[in-house]
């Protein structure tokens, strides 16, 4: 991505993220009242002042470590033990220092596992974003009766319940007595009676790369359709009235505009698509097998199958590892758009 | 009020008098002291699906119940899919159900982590307890230790459709060959509808490819020492996959990812000329509400054969047995609930209701006169278990056996190369501490 010199008419207002630190008028007030706001008060409220938000935050702070922090010790900790099933009914783990991760390390499935993971995070992700976009756009052009309607079926396919969705998916994509197998072979596309969409994991992680999409498609596009909404459209009437084609509009001016948005759904669709499991483990019957484990659902397996806890750890602690360290890429740009 | 609640009572006692009646027969020697030490207590059990029929699990809690009125028993079924997981978490817990049972490939896992009480002392307490089958008691036994009874053994045969094979011209095979040649007889005749399977064989059927194997003189593992070897990409082994396969592709529209779970539905949809099924999956197919009742007069069983004609091939033993969770804080009635259960009368009443191998072979020649089901009990004769490893459990919940044989039936693998790679991880697996 090449930083965008986005036309600035308007005070700063809608301060464009990546304007370079060089072009101080875009963003004077903003930048000024940042600067001068927590300077003005006197020395004893300057004190005081960080222990506002940090009171306010204690009480969220402290169910979260509670919810969260405790199990994730606790992972961490099984991580380090030799945990079996004597173990589990003992109730009691040996320490064994890194010797799950260095298993884990050393095993070449775990780099095919985390390459595939990471590929289908970044399939999922690209097109969740690259549809959700389409959809917020279509939202805008649509007239209101056309609208209300598309934002309901949104709604209603974001409202349904995980599971009651993929069962419906299995069932369409069913070996048997598939809609989809039916339908294709009605078409005439081919012979696709008593076909398996998951007898080849490529053509099976199509099937689950549409599923997890479809779940994920409506939040992405009804929020960037309340994004859109704020892009104002004398912004983008400029840029058409100098002769900007649809694209270059989009990418010039609506894009830069919303990238705050972009980013911070980007991140979230990451988490949630690095960790999928319950598509993979709904559509193939509980039973995957290894062509299409994802680091999630090695690490269930290793853990609940196998029954050994220790490395089932290790495996998700890595694969938390991993996605802090994708993340961190969004993590940055979306500070470097906010701060300074 | 008063009033109502002394027809309750009164309605207790009759039924507490009618359940005392009509158990009359049961032993009544294993009423202890136990009763006493306590208030009413709940017994619970596990019992997998497709074990014991309603009527028999009932008629074991009004005998069980006759010698423990105060307390009540509570049976619970459980699905074979996942099981090992549920399992975990109910042995990891500090009450686990009183008694459970478990798959007889399973119980060394669980034995050898602790989780089983040990039955030994209370041996002699059983009916026909010198009797049992040993391939049961062997999968109950571990350090020399009793660690569960045997309850009930099952073995696999062919099932088929007497019309079909007359429609086709075709007789049940006496080898490898003929079945191979009367299964593409059979698709030759029944070609024209698509969905049509002569061999009906889910990808995922482990337990019935293992035949195949042995009989070309293949093995799952074998034991090096106190080490333990996979030996399914021998060339024996593979052999015998060779074969399946050439069985499957020719003759099998069945989903190469599926498994057994609902093939007798599927034979029941009449689109299936044979199956490879335990003696009491009948029952399934003839069930009212998921199978077809007309199918009764046309089903006829005959065992898988060998390559070498005349013979049978081996077959796998399944069966299942009865443990009592080390946890249980009731182990005097769970006792008396699996000795009911693995007494003479109620093993008597599986065979003959439940159609299934009865745990001793005093109880084995109640099949005799029955063409059906005295197929099954012959193949048991000629059977085979999988290692008796510990860590055979884990094998089967790493689900390496049906991941190697889907990949070979949707070739994504080629024989050589799937055998290999599972070979490496049942060794693995086998060796690994548990």
């Amino acid at each position: 991505m090449k930083p965008t010199v986005t036309p600035d008419p308007f005070g700063g207002e809608l301060a464009p993220p990546r304007t370079p630190p060089t072009a101080p008028s875009s963003r004077r007030r903003t930048a000024a009242s940042e600067r001068h706001g927590p300077r003005r008060p006197g020395a004893r409220g300057r004190r005081l002042r960080p222990l506002v938000p940090y009171t306010l935050l204690a009480p969220s702070l402290l169910v979260l470590a509670a919810i969260l922090g405790f199990p994730l010790y606790r992972l961490v900790a099984l991580s380090f033990q030799q945990y079996g099933l004597r173990e589990l009914f003992a109730g009691k783990g040996r320490f064994i220092g890194l010797q799950n991760y260095r298993d884990i390390l050393s095993d070449p499935f775990f780099w095919t596992v985390v390459v595939r993971t990471v590929l289908f995070a970044a399939v999922c992700v690209g097109l969740t974003m690259v549809l959700g976009t389409l959809v917020a756009l279509l939202l805008r052009n649509l007239g209101r009766p056309m609208r209300v309607l598309v934002t309901a079926g949104l709604v209603a396919a974001w409202a349904m319940p995980t599971l009651t969705a993929i069962s419906i998916w299995q069932w369409l994509f069913d070996f048997e007595f598939g809609v989809v197998n039916w339908l294709l072979t009605r078409l005439g596309v081919g012979d696709y009676v008593q076909h398996n969409w998951f007898d080849q994991p490529l053509q099976g992680f199509a099937v689950i790369v549409i599923v997890v999409v479809w779940a994920a498609l409506p939040f992405v596009a009804i929020t960037l359709h309340a994004g859109l909404t704020q892009v104002p459209a004398e912004l983008e009437e400029a840029a058409r009235v100098d002769g900007a084609g649809a694209w270059q509009v989009f990418w010039n001016i609506t894009f830069p505009v919303m990238k705050p948005i972009f980013l911070i759904l980007a991140t979230l669709s990451t988490i949630w698509d690095f960790k999928v499991f319950t598509q993979i483990w709904v559509l193939l019957n509980q039973r995957p097998s290894r062509e299409y484990f994802l680091l999630g659902i090695w690490s269930y397996s290793e853990s609940f199958g196998v029954t050994r806890y220790g490395k089932g750890a290790a495996i998700a602690v890595v694969m938390v590892l991993l996605l802090m360290l994708l993340t961190s890429f969004y993590v940055r740009q979306m500070l470097r758009a906010v701060e300074p | 009020m008063p009033h109502r609640h002394r027809i309750t009572a009164a309605l207790a006692i009759a039924l507490a008098l009618a359940l005392g009646v009509a158990a009359c027969g049961g032993s009544s020697d294993s009423g202890d002291q136990s009763e006493a030490q306590s208030g009413p207590r709940t017994l619970n059990v596990w019992l997998m699906t497709g074990s014991a029929p309603p009527a028999v699990v009932d008629a074991v809690n009004a005998q069980w119940k006759t010698a423990h009125p105060n307390d009540t028993v509570k049976v619970e079924l459980q699905q074979w899919n996942n099981i090992t997981t549920k399992l975990d978490a109910a042995f990891a817990g500090s009450s686990p159900p009183d008694v459970v049972e478990l798959g007889n490939t399973l119980v060394s896992k669980y034995a050898a982590a602790g989780a089983l009480q040990d039955l030994t002392g209370s041996r002699g307490q059983f009916e026909n307890n010198q009797a049992w089958l040993q391939s049961l008691t062997e999968s109950c036994t571990l350090d020399g230790k009793l660690v569960c009874a045997p309850y009930l053994a099952g073995s696999r045969a062919v099932i088929y459709r007497k019309s079909m094979f007359a429609k086709a011209g075709v007789t049940p095979p006496a080898s490898l060959d003929q079945l191979q040649a009367a299964a593409e007889k059979l698709t030759q005749t029944f070609g024209s509808d698509k969905r049509f399977s002569a061999f009906y064989f889910p990808g995922k059927y482990w337990y019935a490819a293992l035949p195949f194997v042995w009989d070309h003189g293949g093995e799952v593992a074998i034991k090096d020492g106190d080490q333990w070897r996979g030996a399914l990409d021998s060339p024996e082994s593979q052999a015998g996959l060779t074969a399946l396969k050439r069985l499957v592709d020719c003759c099998s529209r069945a989903d190469k990812q599926g498994d057994e779970l609902k093939q007798d539905q599927a034979f029941a949809q009449g689109r299936i000329a044979m199956i490879v099924a335990n003696g009491w999956e009948k029952g399934v197919i003839l069930d009212p509400k998921q199978g077809n009742p007309k199918l009764e007069k046309d089903l006829a069983a005959f065992p898988l054969p060998s390559r070498t004609s005349g013979q049978t091939a081996p077959v796998f033993l399944g069966g299942s047995d009865l443990g009592i969770a080390a946890k249980s804080k009731n182990q005097d009635l769970a006792l008396d609930w699996v000795k009911t259960l693995a007494g003479t009368k109620f093993q008597t009443q599986m065979a003959t209701v439940g159609g299934v191998i009865p745990n001793s072979t005093t109880l084995l020649d109640l099949h005799a006169k029955d063409p059906y089901l005295s197929v099954f009990d012959a193949t048991a004769k000629n059977s085979r278990f999988t290692p008796t490893s510990p860590n055979w459990a884990n094998v089967e919940a790493a689900n390496i056996l049906p991941d190697m044989l889907v990949s070979i039936f949707t070739e994504r693998a080629t024989v050589a190369d799937a055998t290999k790679k599972a070979s490496t991880q049942i060794t693995d697996t086998l060796n690994s501490g548990s």
